[in-house]
């Protein structure tokens, strides 16, 4: 099956380098462009496209609101692209809300070091949404799973330490339906490390915090755990766990500048298995690639349970695929079971 | 190469567009401060010139653009005011943008904006500054080129390093899985960690397959092998989000699927994604230089065509008559439609207008209005061009000597704010241009003192002229009404400049004015430049061509009623003098130097401001000419725009009228 791709855009230019970028790959198919929001609500009627690519600002009708258009009127999935402004991270996060499903910054540098690998990495995440379909992730459907009764088998653990969760596409809805669905005297800390560039993090954080009855924050250098906050690695760095002065803190760090991922799952859940906090549940969530799957392994020899979202309810079945083939899952579960079993496992 | 090079083309070819559209939208804001519709254009121009720059890395661009775009942003959220300090310091971006496009498209890097207009810039953003993020390079450092960045980064290479250091004290390297191990490994130089990620990145398939989970023995992990471990995290562990199919985690078995699917259901979705495709695409673009080629075959195919003409005219045969009557319909016909691919609406002229009046009037303490006309009035790519610069002088002259200052209207009982008018319309195969103000207008006797006092004609003259011919005064080089050069009209071109310019264009330009009631310029140019039509004409032997825009009107002299004024040859006519010239005398060796004898023609052609009367021995009559530059010998020859080849196969050269009053008037005077 080709996936087939529709371009909105107000600016023909990046109309055009879009539609290269996809064509270049054999199994995309860019079936039409437009303008504006309008015109792109209209052509996803018209040519039903698998797959939307869609501009935030356009005239007419902004990128936000015509995704809002055509989740009523043709639920597509949609990949946004957005500018890495604090301004952008909002808007991005409102496109995710209204169901987009992904999202990649509008200046490829950004994200990837050549014009070749920003050319696959949209290729790739176009694709993964083509070929997924449109499952709202955390719908009542995608939920009606068998694991459902397993769920009640979260408490046999020991007392957990901390809950530490990573994931990538799809991440930022799926976090968001989990933690508003904590109480306020959540008794542990978390850690959250979602795929996400430097600047949307404090805006996700923040945002988050709102929403959820426990506190969100993007993490910094020398945070404590606390129970019942949430910590964001920031975009662009690592977050790493580290003993100081006998009780475990964050150490936030640039990196080495040649991580694939900024933040990254593995650094952190590896970082956590080191600092000796342990036991911890750890889920890894949606995404694409596998980054989560190594720290859960070395988490795991530390006592860890892992959980791992089910194929149905995830964006892209990559991250959680990777940790359930390993043989590391202690439960795979459906997005809307995960916030209940959390409140009750620890 | 080359495609990079057509994507900065496309680029440029877009971005042009966009700021050219920011330029008037800019003006219209000072109108409109609190359109929100408008500000969010404005808005998005500088977003998506950002986009693109920031596709083709442009730091600078990217920079100032982004700068620009975060105000507006706080200005159509309403949190602050368009105010006209906001206003000029936007306007400058816009030139400074535009300075730093000429700069791409010649190739070079553009320097970076003046960091005091960026700090300006940062200043009128201010109410949504985000704070930069301690730790880590925040979004403002990436925005700055990543300098910063860099330094940052460096530091933090440190720390991590040490962490790193600290995690895996003197491991055992035997241990190691082997598909990634360094040899040292808790001495990586960071060349050694570069080399292995860039190993791993571009060879995906490197990372370990996942079904194969590597064989640890769970309750002796050494930090060694974390190190390792953390290492491989970064390259190859974590594949990259964009590796090919998901080369990390087991793939799933879709793609691969898809793939072979795709192949089946190819011929049939291709066609009906080629039909989507036509409908999307009703446009190309092409190289101007292809349609000056184009454009050139035509010339020669009007040239054959004409000489066509000529020959069976003496065939008296029907049938080729018909034929060639035909050949004649669609070489016009074609003419016509490729004169039409190379026009372009005058609002890429126009456009820049807007802004023009905007600023003149703004130092000169004025109110105006800029009135548009015609905008989509088409004349030829190289016209449009041609015309920018004499039009904006036309324009700034009619705002700076024009327009009345505010008091001085409304003491004269207009409205406070002039108006200026700018109009296009086509009139037949000329391309008629109004620039009109409602300001004082010129007043004939002040522009004939100034001639006399600048020494430009003697007193008696002076009086002797019309009072149109006092308003072509202005056109004489060095005259200017104004004693002070003003920044604004006095920019080194005068309005002989314009005139010649226009002259140039095969053009005309005629002023009407009415002391207290304005001033209109008419500025009148062919459609295009390449076909012109001609007078034929034959001094001696030899067949010339004047081009038409300057023949105001023919008629027969006996010679014997000429004149002598001033040693000059010349002929009353309707009671005005007009200096005579033999074109034999210019344009031929060895011609006889008599002025007597008979019947001859005179064709009077417009030369400036004046008319002076050309003898001639033949009238030939009026002939579409398409104009081919005179080789290199012949290059430059004054008097001369260059050559064409007539009906009957021969060569004439066409006559260029200033050039020749230039060069030879005063010798034969």
């Amino acid at each position: 099956m080709t996936v087939r791709v529709l371009v909105v855009d107000d600016s023909a230019f990046f109309r055009r380098r879009v539609t290269e970028m996809l064509e270049s790959d054999s199994r995309l198919k860019v079936i039409g462009a437009a303008a504006n929001g309008v015109e792109g609500v209209e052509r996803t009627l018209a040519l039903k496209p698998d797959v939307v690519t869609m501009d935030i600002e356009m005239p007419l009708l902004d990128g936000i609101s015509a995704v809002r258009r055509i989740m009523t009127a043709r639920p597509t999935p949609v990949l946004m692209f957005s500018s890495l402004t604090t301004e952008g991270a909002q808007a991005t996060l409102n496109a995710l809300e209204a169901g987009a499903l992904d999202f990649l910054p509008k200046r490829f540098e950004d994200i990837a070091r050549d014009r070749d690998t920003a050319k696959r990495l949209l290729c790739e995440r176009v694709h993964a949404l083509g070929v997924r379909g449109l499952r709202p992730a955390g719908s009542a459907t995608a939920s009606s799973g068998a694991p459902a009764a397993s769920a009640v088998k979260c408490n046999g653990h020991a007392r957990y330490k901390l809950v530490a969760i990573g994931t990538s596409t799809g991440g930022p809805v799926a976090l968001q339906k989990i933690l508003t669905a904590l109480p306020a005297d959540f008794p542990l800390p978390l850690l959250l490390v979602q795929h996400m560039p430097a600047n949307f993090t404090a805006a996700f954080a923040g945002r988050l915090d709102q929403l959820c009855a426990i506190t969100v924050k993007e993490a910094e250098d020398g945070d404590a755990l606390m129970p019942g906050t949430a910590l964001l690695a920031p975009g662009g760095c690592q977050m790493m766990i580290e003993a100081r002065n006998g009780a475990p803190a964050v150490r936030i760090s640039g990196g080495r500048g040649n991580e694939i991922y900024k933040p990254c799952v593995d650094v952190t859940f590896t970082s956590l298995a080191q600092a000796g906090v342990a036991p911890v549940l750890a889920l890894i969530l949606t995404g694409m690639g596998a980054d989560g799957r190594e720290g859960a392994r070395r988490l795991k020899q530390n006592g860890a349970s892992i959980w791992a979202q089910d194929e149905a309810s995830c964006v892209v079945y990559g991250m959680p695929l990777a940790v359930v083939e390993a043989g590391l899952a202690d439960q795979v579960l459906p997005l809307a079971q995960i916030g209940a079993c959390l409140a009750e496992a620890v | 190469m080359e495609d990079d090079n057509e994507i900065l083309q496309d680029f440029l070819i877009e971005a042009g567009e966009i700021l050219d559209t920011l330029g008037e939208q800019l003006v219209e804001l000072e109108a409109r401060p609190a359109d929100t519709d408008l500000l969010n254009a404005v808005f998005r121009g500088f977003h998506t010139v950002k986009g693109g720059a920031g596709f083709l890395n442009i730091t600078p661009l990217v920079e100032v653009c982004h700068r620009a775009e975060d105000v507006f942003n706080v200005l159509r959220q309403g949190a602050r005011k368009v105010d006209a300090e906001l206003m000029d310091v936007v306007l400058r971006v816009l030139d400074v943008v535009k300075v730093m496009m000429d700069a791409v498209r010649a190739g070079r890097d553009p320097e970076h904006a003046d960091t005091a207009l960026l700090t300006q810039l940062e200043g009128l953003s201010k109410p949504d500054a985000p704070p930069a993020p301690p730790a880590c390079a925040s979004h403002a450092d990436r925005q700055r080129g990543g300098q910063a960045a860099l330094e940052q980064g460096a530091v933090n290479d440190a720390v991590y390093q040490q962490l790193l250091d600290a995690l895996a004290p003197a491991g055992n390297a035997a241990d190691k899985p082997k598909d990634a191990a360094p040899p040292e490994a808790d001495e990586i130089t960071d060349a050694e960690f570069e080399a292995l990620l860039d190993q791993l990145q571009t060879s995906p398939k490197a990372a370990q397959p996942p079904d194969k989970p590597r064989p640890v023995k769970s309750d002796e992990i050494s930090e060694a092998e974390f190190e390792t471990l953390l290492d491989q995290l970064h390259g190859a562990a974590c594949p990259p989000r964009c590796g090919a199919g998901t080369a990390g985690g087991k793939a799933p078995p879709a793609p691969a699927a898809a793939q072979a699917q795709s192949k089946t259901a190819a011929p049939a979705s291709a066609r009906a994604e080629a039909q989507e495709h036509a409908a999307a695409e009703t446009s190309v673009r092409v190289d101007t230089k292809r349609l000056d080629d184009i454009m050139n075959m035509v010339g020669e195919l009007v040239l054959s065509r004409n000489r066509l003409v000529r020959l069976q005219s003496g065939l008296n045969n029907e049938q080729v008559a018909q034929a060639v009557a035909t050949l004649d319909l669609v070489t016009s016909d074609l003419q016509t439609a490729v004169m039409k691919t190379r026009m372009q609406p005058i609002k890429k002229v126009f456009g820049r207008f807007p802004r023009v009046v905007r600023d003149i009037a703004r130092s000169l303490k004025k109110e105006v209005t800029l009135e548009l006309q015609g905008e989509d009035t088409g004349l030829d790519k190289n016209l449009v061009e041609a015309l920018a610069d004499p039009l904006v002088h036309l324009v700034r002259n009619a705002v700076d000597h024009g327009v009345e200052a505010p008091e001085a209207r409304l003491a004269a009982g207009k409205a406070r704010a002039g108006t200026v008018m700018l109009a296009a319309e086509q009139e037949g195969d000329h391309i008629l241009l109004t620039i009109a103000d409602d300001g004082a207008g010129m007043d004939a006797e002040v522009l004939r003192r100034k001639a006399v006092e600048k020494g430009l004609m003697d007193a008696e003259a002076a009086a002797r002229l019309s009072q149109r011919d006092c308003y072509n005064l202005i056109f004489l080089p060095g005259f200017s009404t104004r004693s002070e050069i003003t920044d604004i009209s006095g920019r080194g071109v005068g309005m002989d400049v314009v005139k010649t310019r226009i002259a140039q264009l095969n053009g005309t330009v005629e002023i009407e004015s009415q002391k207290g009631k304005g001033t209109r310029f008419m500025i009148k140019v062919p459609l295009t430049l390449a076909i012109i039509p001609t007078l034929m004409v034959v001094v001696g032997a030899r067949i010339f061509a004047l081009p038409l825009m300057n023949v105001h009107e023919i008629f027969d002299l006996d010679l014997s009623r000429t004149n002598t004024i001033d040693g000059q040859l010349a002929i009353m006519v309707r009671d005005h003098a007009l200096p005579l010239y033999y074109l034999n005398h210019w344009l031929l060796r060895d011609a006889p130097l008599s002025r007597t004898g008979g019947c001859r023609h005179v064709v009077v052609v417009n030369y400036g401001i004046q008319r002076v009367g050309f003898v001639v021995d033949q009238l030939l009559g009026q002939e579409e000419v398409v104009i081919k530059p005179l080789g290199a010998a012949l290059h430059g020859t004054p008097g001369l725009a260059g050559a064409t080849i007539t009906g009957d196969g021969r060569i004439a050269l066409i006559l260029d009228v200033p050039g020749l009053m230039k060069a030879y008037a005063r010798k034969a005077a």
